[in-house]
């Protein structure tokens, strides 16, 4: 029996669905061409007045005539079947609590009590809602932003309570399109550098539902804002300028200063030359009287007298030494080494230099307790053989400054060879007297320092 | 001997079906319509009962017998709409009368119940808790006294027949939303 009654429903439908009655349709489309003129379109506004919904319908054509034309709403309406519209001027509308919000009505126009067409359309998804108001843009200068605020009515109500909002704004002079910004809240923040500085701006603000359950049409748009956005002024603020200006001089200070004192004591630090021993020589030696004829110029080859001294002793003559004028020195040295030139004689007043007596001392702290080059201590009671023998081979002669304590073992380089009755420095026999004496003749070879500065 | 059972099928299938299929299906099980209308006038009419009574908390006998059973919970509802209009006849603000009658149509436009149902539930009648007879009484104020007794026991079983229904309705939501 069950099944039956089924199958007789469905058949039943069936029918009738195919049948259709006149004007049927969705969405407001109508597929009865012979009543396209009476067309006609509605939006709902929902808890408008208080708790009471308004439904407002007008037809599309505004040529019509209206004048004896009825529009009536049936189904889904609370405690009553039909209700119908009120008329004012062209527009239909009708504002009741008894909309149920639940499924579709029928909207008929009538003519005399006839149905003329007809529409099936539900209530919740024409909603249009109030227009938004209270606009109000205010400059953040802290932020560089505006923030955008407006109200609207439906943040109270119990129905249309979710909307979508969109702001639209632009310059007001230049006519441009409208920047649009959709929103679900009543805030918006717009970024100053992203409009222009020193114009006026005018801003609007409409609503739609959120499509949640309800739907339907935009709202009027809410009445329209001007703000003017501030002008960038070359005004900086006083305490950045203080810190821009002080940084500038400081910098350009540091700049001065590091050009003046760049090869002085900036390079010096950051890019150490090697020293050079002569000007080092120089720094470290006690600047020589006048009267002494001392030269560091490796240009310069002068006679040097060299004294053969005793240990101490040595140290004191050589100080003494230092006292006495140069002139007369040298020229007693330059007899005796005169006379030291023909045979291998050995002063024992004469000072030379032993490669001992610089042994465990750094030649440079030595030489600065020493008044010259050509002073040195040597060991009074042993003749060097080597003397002897030296005036054979061409003895080598030197100024002891090249002799370090490093070297006292090894052998000495001689580039110039030495001619015959000078005695050498031989640094080999440590301990044993070395006399050494320098010949008068410039023509001489001489082991000088010069040559090792001509060397490199 | 075999192809005789074939017989037996047929009206075993006429006397399952009853049984297996739903009586009342429910159009508003993604809870939009529940959600957005008649919760809100659910809420409101619950808020309205409560400032205007003092309801004890025990239920009434009539309210007791039916319930939001698993796989009855459309029939339940049908019941519960239905029973809903009979608050409507009682002495109410418009506001109150459309707010229930707003509950009572909206579940009842959600649900398909069979025409069985819908016959079976006419027969059975269930009627509000007995106001009691209208006793004669010696002066007016009296029986103003009774009757705003009996308009507070009503809007007690109301309020408990409307949590009721609150409670179904979140039940068939859950075991959408689990499906």
């Amino acid at each position: 029996m069950t099944i039956l009654g089924t199958a007789f429903g469905m058949v039943f439908y069936l029918l009738q669905a195919v049948s259709g009655e006149s004007g049927y349709a969705q969405n407001g489309e109508f597929e009865d061409a012979e009543l396209d003129d009476y067309s006609f379109s509605c939006y709902s506004q929902l808890e408008v007045d208080g708790t009471q919904h308004l439904l407002t319908c007008a037809f599309d054509d505004p040529d019509i005539n209206s004048t004896n034309l009825e529009f009536e709403i049936c189904e889904a309406l609370l405690n009553v079947k039909c209700l119908t519209f009120d008329k004012l001027q062209d527009m239909y509308f009708i504002k009741t609590k008894k909309f149920l919000l639940i499924g579709d009505s029928e909207i008929y126009v009538k003519l005399g009590g006839r149905n003329i067409t007809s529409k099936k359309l539900n209530i919740v998804e024409i909603v249009k809602p109030e227009a938004p108001f209270d606009v109000r843009v205010i400059y953040r200068k802290g932020a560089n932003d505006f923030l955008v605020t407006f109200n609207t009515s439906h943040s109270q109500k119990k129905y249309v309570k979710e909307l979508m909002h969109e702001v639209a704004y632009r310059q007001e002079k230049k006519e441009n399109d409208w920047m649009r910004v959709n929103l679900s809240s009543t805030k918006l923040t717009l970024l100053q550098r992203k409009l222009q500085p020193d114009a006026m701006y005018e801003i609007k603000v409409r609503s739609i539902p959120n499509a949640n359950y309800f739907q339907g049409f935009w709202s009027e748009w809410s009445p329209t804002f001007h703000f003017r956005t501030p002008e960038i002024t070359g005004r900086m603020d006083p305490v950045l300028l203080t810190i821009s200006i002080l940084s500038f001089f400081s910098v350009a200070l540091m700049v001065i200063l590091a050009c003046a004192l760049w090869k002085k004591r900036i390079k010096p630090i950051v890019w150490p030359s090697l020293p050079d021993h002569k000007k080092t020589l120089e720094q470290l030696c006690k600047k020589p009287k006048k009267n002494l004829n001392v030269s560091f110029n490796p240009e310069s080859f002068l006679d040097c007298q060299i004294h053969k001294v005793d240990g101490i002793q040595a140290r004191d003559e050589a100080e003494s030494f230092l006292q006495d004028t140069a002139p007369q020195l040298d020229e007693s040295e330059k007899q005796r080494l005169g006379g030291g030139m023909q045979g291998p004689t050995w002063p024992s007043e004469h000072a030379v230099i032993t490669p001992k007596t610089f042994r465990g001392d750094s030649p440079f702290g030595r030489l600065a307790g020493s008044i010259s080059m050509c002073e040195a201590l040597v060991q009074p009671s042993s003749r060097s053989p080597d003397c002897r023998e030296g005036g054979k081979n061409g003895p080598h002669v030197y100024q002891g400054l090249l002799l370090g304590p490093g070297t006292t073992n090894s052998t000495v380089p001689a580039p110039f060879p030495f001619q015959s009755g000078i005695p050498t420095l031989n640094p080999a026999a440590q301990g044993q007297p070395v006399l050494t004496s320098l010949g008068s003749s410039q023509e001489e070879a001489y082991v000088t320092m010069s040559s090792f500065y001509q060397n490199q | 001997v075999s192809f005789r059972y074939i017989f037996g099928i047929p009206p075993l299938i006429l006397v399952l079906l009853p049984v297996a299929s739903s009586d009342c299906d429910i159009e508003g099980k993604d809870g939009r319509e529940y959600q957005h209308v008649l919760m809100i006038s659910i809420n409101d009419l619950d808020t309205m009962i409560k400032n205007r009574t003092n309801c004890p908390n025990n239920e009434p006998k009539v309210l007791k017998k039916h319930a939001c059973d698993d796989n009855k919970e459309g029939m339940f509802l049908y019941r519960a709409a239905r029973k809903l209009k009979q608050f409507v006849k009682v002495n109410n603000s418009e506001d109150f009368n459309l707010h229930l009658s707003r509950v009572s149509q909206g579940t009842l436009q959600l649900l398909n119940c069979t025409p069985k149902v819908i016959k079976s539930l006419k027969k059975n009648k269930t009627k509000l808790p007995s106001l009691g007879k209208v006793q004669p009484t010696k002066n007016l104020e009296d029986n103003k006294s009774v009757k705003e007794q009996r308009k507070q026991k009503s809007l007690c079983s109301l309020g408990i027949l409307l949590q009721k229904i609150k409670t179904c309705w979140n039940k068939i939501l859950r075991g959408s939303k689990e499906h």
